[in-house]
């Protein structure tokens, strides 16, 4: 099952050499398998344990997050804005399900 | 006392804290658990609690209180040129697996945000790697009122 994936950019259309935040939220469960359900059975771990981003197909930025990180989590990074381009965001958890999200970005 | 005046004269000793430049070692910080930290330490950097240096160009923003642990925002903002630093770690205490995230800047700047689960009141620790192996330290605590790990 893929991850829904939202890309945001902060400001949306930064100037040149002007700091911007990129913001990754992920609909994902993020299970550290610590919790129990109803009827007492522990659920199982499923967690986001890989992020990467990526900018004009170049690895620029890449998270390893542990299960103690909240469910639907946000990853925020800040760049600093050179060029246009396309953000591409990559996300993998530890049952292989991945997900895809892409930001564009303009220079005012 | 009401919310503004609590946030107000906390605010306050927060920042009387921040600015005597107390967080050195052994601070007393709510919800410390060395040994437990300790443990993820090794695993993680091969290194121990004693092998890191508080430092002040981390800015680790997490809040004070917070009314579930299911969802705790954490902030780390490095004073260093982004060519500096390899690796930003964060950690808490008490949960049962104290490493929350590794994130790596390559051609990011050395700012990271996210939002995690505590399982109880927990110190929180942001572990900054520099190229030089240089292990830098920033720590705060964050009291928790609902754990979200169990």
């Amino acid at each position: 099952m893929a991850i829904r994936t939202i890309v945001r950019l902060t400001p949306a259309k930064p100037k040149a050499g002007e700091n911007f935040k990129l913001q990754v939220v992920a609909q994902h469960p993020n299970e550290p398998g610590t919790r129990r359900d109803a009827e007492g059975k522990i659920i199982p771990a499923k967690y986001i344990n890989q992020v990467e981003v990526y900018f004009e197909g170049e690895k620029v930025a890449e998270a390893k997050p542990g299960p103690s990180t909240s469910a639907n989590p946000l990853y925020g990074f800040m760049f600093k804005a050179e060029k246009a381009g396309t953000f591409t965001v990559k996300l993998k958890d530890t049952d292989g399900d991945t997900g895809e999200g892409t930001a564009k970005l303009e220079l005012a | 006392m009401n919310r503004r005046a609590f946030l107000r004269t906390t605010g306050v000793a927060l920042g009387a804290v921040a600015l005597a430049g107390l967080p050195v070692r052994a601070q007393g910080l709510e919800g410390e658990d060395l040994a437990n930290l300790e443990k993820a330490l090794q695993a993680v950097l091969g290194k121990g609690f004693k092998d890191l240096t508080p430092s002040n160009v981390i800015k680790l923003t997490v809040p004070a209180i917070a009314e579930s642990g299911a969802n705790v925002p954490a902030e780390v903002e490095v004073n260093l040129p982004s060519n500096q630093v390899k690796a930003i770690h964060l950690f808490a205490d008490k949960n049962p697996t104290p490493h929350l995230v590794a994130f790596m800047p390559m051609k990011a700047l050395p700012y990271y945000a996210t939002r995690v689960r505590l399982a109880e009141t927990s110190a929180v620790r942001a572990v900054v790697e520099t190229v030089d192996g240089k292990f830098l330290l920033a720590s705060a605590s964050t009291r928790v009122t609902v754990g979200g790990c169990g």
